[in-house]
């Protein structure tokens, strides 16, 4: 049999490979993990979450057909987990299925299909849907779910929204809400109808809250963005190089602009903090060189450049693009470390996502301990490390926006 | 609602913001190293505390870092706390006729306002005299002085103001460019503040003035009295006013029949006059001959309350109509400040503190008005005129009674000069509302204003040397 190369020694190249290969795992292993159910919205976000030695947090697809291939596999001895990879295993920790995704809202909607955890982010959608699909200009690498299509999304209450946070609250599954809107064609991005959302969730919870809109066409969308409540925001370029993007995202590129979406990071990037604005770069859907490209702007106007990986989606128009291979990921990663770390952003923002590998895990593709951040890191992890982050973030904002009330 | 980020660095927002606590310490400190202080000879224990509540006070007033009124309440609290005075004087004290007379005086116009009469009368004076660039330059500056000497000159700036802008539009006038508009917005602005000062109703600071006086001293101003002592520096500014007006802005335009369109529509919006305006006009016209027939003997706050009565028996306005015409701000501001300048008197302070600081050095009493009308002219450019009054007023009684001088001339000193405020926006509301049109700026104001503020400060005491002698005014 052929010996298959494995990374189990290294968190950050272990991610990547079980991002891409997945792992096999046994029923019952499943069952001792206490991870019997899968979300149950498509299976476009069923996975397993697992943490990686140096508290890596990675979301493992388990249940797809490609994982028969995969050379890890997730065993438990004694109450403990491992992934194993040929003769070698390392130990990690199995994330159990949040609790509260058996449960139901008042209205009885169930509380897996508003909100999603990875790692210490609690994903809502409030309104499932995206204007891209009735125009057929949809990303073409993007399946939408069963609510996006047709144009015919649900819209969540702000009560079932914040009964959601309020469940993921108290399992700890919130430290901070990722809030986010498909395309709509209204000036502002989108904010205006996360804003309600955003100040319920403020004034009931000390969580930070992250979003996740489209570049809107005025910067004072930007200011009102910030002044409402979001701690982080997220205009998400998807790809870098301008003839690719066109042609991939042929509604972001229509209707709102490459040039924009620069602008919006960049004027972003003056009113928010050091390290909470951020765009994403798919990795594998571009040369490696216009994602380094990507990484090196991004990185100049003070935006924290997040890589997802493709990953083909069934259904979607570019479900037949090859995945990347770790060995070409693999240093994009490190530069992309090397980047964040020269421009002196700040990298405790981004962080325990489970999804994707955040800039501070790129010092695993470049040998470099980066203890400070780490430090830092952990802390703003901690109880008084998540206090002291949201006091500080509620501080700035007090200080930084003035209300005319002269309207 | 509009959102601003503010970008600077945020050390300097933090010190920047974390000055007004320490701004508010620091005063705190001060005020208990006042106190603390050993007692100079000659003063009091309570005439020290007055004077530690009293610079405390100035302090906040001069910063406005506090609303005036809430500056006022906090030195009503503080008088009985310190044992300044004790509690029944010193709520008495707020219970001043000036203070009635002040609210009176609010609710009366606002029912001149509310029924259209103020507005009737200002269209039917421009319509009439309005025919030339001057004679409607001419027409808004006297009218507004002589709307102001029956009502606030805040209220009538505020009235003729869309009147001035809709003239402005209408003859297509440039925005800080147009000469002709400048002098008409000028105009507006001035005619309100020399007539501002003729009588007790012009600014709430007169009665103020008059108030504190009678509280420290027991002597009263009347309101004929008053408006004969003060009217020709109001007749003689006028004309300079005018004069100057004219001089300064050369008209740039011949043609004005366009105004005339503006009076005409509105005039035919307000109508033709009704039973309300008639009625109302009637209430003050025997307000205003009460006053001045009968406001030694009557009392002009007791007219005033019962002319107010007398709106409401008759059902010329419900109380909602008039609320917003009451300046509740101001009538609080006031009687704070009626309640410290008695306290500053009653306890020794403001002699002591006439003498501390002026000493011997001067001992004409002309002197002492004319040091007084200048340090207030001045004052009062950049601060409110009532804020002035209530700081530099219990000094100058304390001054008169030290040279045996009338405190009623000292009154006048800084009670006059007090309202001359022509140089910038933030000096008097009628300056604010004429730069808020666009069609001056803040530098033609303060250009034009500068020399009209020297005259002002010549002619008031010019006045008080020829003019006050031949009335009777011994010095
Ligand atoms: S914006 Fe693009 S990626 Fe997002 S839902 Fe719409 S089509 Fe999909």
């Amino acid at each position: 049999m052929k010996k298959t190369k494995t990374y189990l020694h290294n968190p950050g190249y272990l991610k990547v490979e079980l991002m891409l290969k997945g792992i096999r795992v046994d029923g019952k292993v499943l069952k001792k993990a206490n991870l019997d159910k899968c979300r149950d919205v498509a299976n476009i976000t069923c996975g397993l979450d697992i943490i990686l030695p140096h508290n890596t947090w990675v979301t493992v697809p388990y249940a797809d057909d490609f994982v028969n291939d995969s050379p890890y596999e997730l065993i438990e001895s004694e109450g403990k987990f491992f992934v194993r990879g040929g003769t070698e295993s390392v130990n990690v920790s199995v994330v159990p299925t949040p609790k509260f995704y058996r449960l139901k809202t008042t209205t009885g909607i169930s509380l897996s299909k508003i909100g999603i955890v990875h790692g210490g982010h609690v994903a809502i959608t409030p309104a499932t849907q995206c204007d891209f699909f009735n125009k057929e200009i949809e990303c073409r690498y993007c399946a939408g779910n069963p609510d996006i299509k047709g144009g015919k999304g649900k819209t969540y209450s702000v009560e079932d929204v914040l009964e959601t946070v309020e469940a993921a609250y108290k399992e700890g599954k919130a430290e901070i809400v990722y809030l986010s809107i498909g395309f709509s064609e209204t000036p502002d991005g989108g904010i205006e109808f996360l804003k309600p959302y955003i100040k319920a969730i403020k004034k009931h919870f000390n969580t930070l809250i992250a979003v996740e809109a489209l570049p809107p066409k005025e910067n004072k969308w930007i200011d009102e963005t910030y002044a409402v409540g979001a701690d982080s925001v997220l205009y998400n370029l998807e790809i870098f190089d301008s003839k690719l993007f066109k042609d991939i995202c042929p509604g972001r590129a229509a209707l709102i602009g490459r040039e924009r979406y620069l602008n919006a990071l960049q004027y972003a990037a003056t009113i928010f903090p050091n390290g909470t604005v951020a765009s994403h770069l798919i990795v594998g859907l571009e040369p490696i060189e216009s994602t380094v490209a990507g990484i090196d702007f991004l990185a100049g106007i003070g935006v924290v450049p997040i890589l997802p990986l493709y990953k083909p989606s069934a259904g979607a128009k570019l479900s037949e693009c090859k995945m990347p291979s770790t060995e070409v990921i693999a240093p994009v990663y490190g530069y992309l470390y090397r980047a964040v770390t020269t421009n002196k952003i700040n990298t405790s923002w981004v962080r325990d996502i489970s999804v994707v590998t955040t800039p501070l895990e790129g010092r695993f593709f470049v040998d470099d301990n980066a203890r400070m951040q780490t430090f830092i890191q952990n802390f703003y992890k901690s109880k008084l490390g998540l206090k002291t982050a949201w006091s500080l973030a509620t501080l700035r904002r007090k200080l930084r926006v003035k209300l005319d009330h002269s309207d | 609602m509009k959102v601003q980020i503010d970008k600077r660095h945020i050390w300097l927002i933090i010190i920047l913001k974390s000055f007004r606590p320490v701004f508010f310490l620091a005063v705190g400190l001060i005020f208990f190293y006042l106190i603390n202080l050993p007692t100079p000879d000659g003063l009091t224990i309570q005439g020290q505390r007055a004077i530690a509540l009293f610079v405390v006070c100035l302090i906040l007033w001069v910063t406005g870092l506090l609303p005036l009124a809430i500056t006022s309440l906090l030195a009503i609290v503080t008088v009985p706390l310190l044992g300044i005075l004790d509690k029944k004087e010193t709520y008495a004290l707020f219970g001043n006729e000036a203070v009635f007379f002040i609210l009176g005086a609010f609710i009366l116009a606002g029912a001149a306002m509310h029924s259209g009469l103020s507005s009737r009368i200002a269209l039917a004076i421009m319509n009439r005299f309005g025919n030339t660039p001057a004679g409607l330059l001419f027409s808004i500056f006297f009218l507004a002085a002589v709307l102001s000497f029956f009502m606030s000159e805040h209220a009538v700036a505020a009235m003729l103001f869309p009147i001035v802008l809709e003239i402005a539009k209408g003859l297509n006038l440039r925005p800080g460019k147009s000469n002709y508009a400048k002098s008409l917005f000028l105009a507006l602005a001035w005619g309100c503040i020399i007539g501002g000062i003729a009588t007790f109703l012009g600014g709430a600071r007169v009665p103020l003035a008059v108030g504190m006086l009678k509280e420290a001293t027991g002597i009263n101003i009347d309101f004929f009295e008053y408006t004969v002592m003060v009217f020709p520096t109001v007749l003689i500014m006028l004309l300079i006013g005018y004069f100057w007006l004219t001089r300064f802005f050369p008209s740039d335009i011949e043609d004005i029949h366009l105004a005339k369109a503006v009076f005409e529509r509105r005039m035919k919006e307000i109508g033709k006059t009704g039973y309300m305006e008639y009625a109302v006009g009637i209430v003050m016209i025997i307000t205003i001959l009460f006053w001045l027939l009968f406001g030694k003997s009557l009392g002009i706050a007791n007219i005033a309350i019962v002319s107010v009565v007398a709106l409401f028996i008759l059902k010329l306005v419900r109380w909602k109509d008039i609320e917003e015409y009451v300046n509740w701000g101001i009538i609080l501001m006031y009687g704070g400040a009626i309640t410290l300048g008695a306290s500053m008197e009653k306890s020794g302070a403001a002699v002591w503190i006439a003498n501390a600081i002026i000493g011997d050095w001067t001992n004409s009493p002309l002197l002492v008005i004319a040091i007084f009308s200048l340090l207030t002219i001045l004052l009062t450019e950049g601060m409110s005129n009532a804020a002035v009054i209530a700081i530099l007023l219990p000094v100058g009684i304390g001054m008169a009674s030290q040279f045996n001088m009338e405190p009623k001339l000292i009154t006048y000193a800084i009670a006059v000069p007090a309202g001359l405020a022509f140089c910038f926006p933030m000096s008097t509301p009628a300056n604010a509302i004429a730069v808020s049109s666009g069609y001056i700026t803040t530098k033609d104001m303060a250009k034009a204003g500068i020399g009209m503020m020297v005259l002002a400060w010549i002619v008031f005491n010019m006045t008080a040397r020829f003019y006050w002698p031949m009335i009777g005014v011994k010095f």
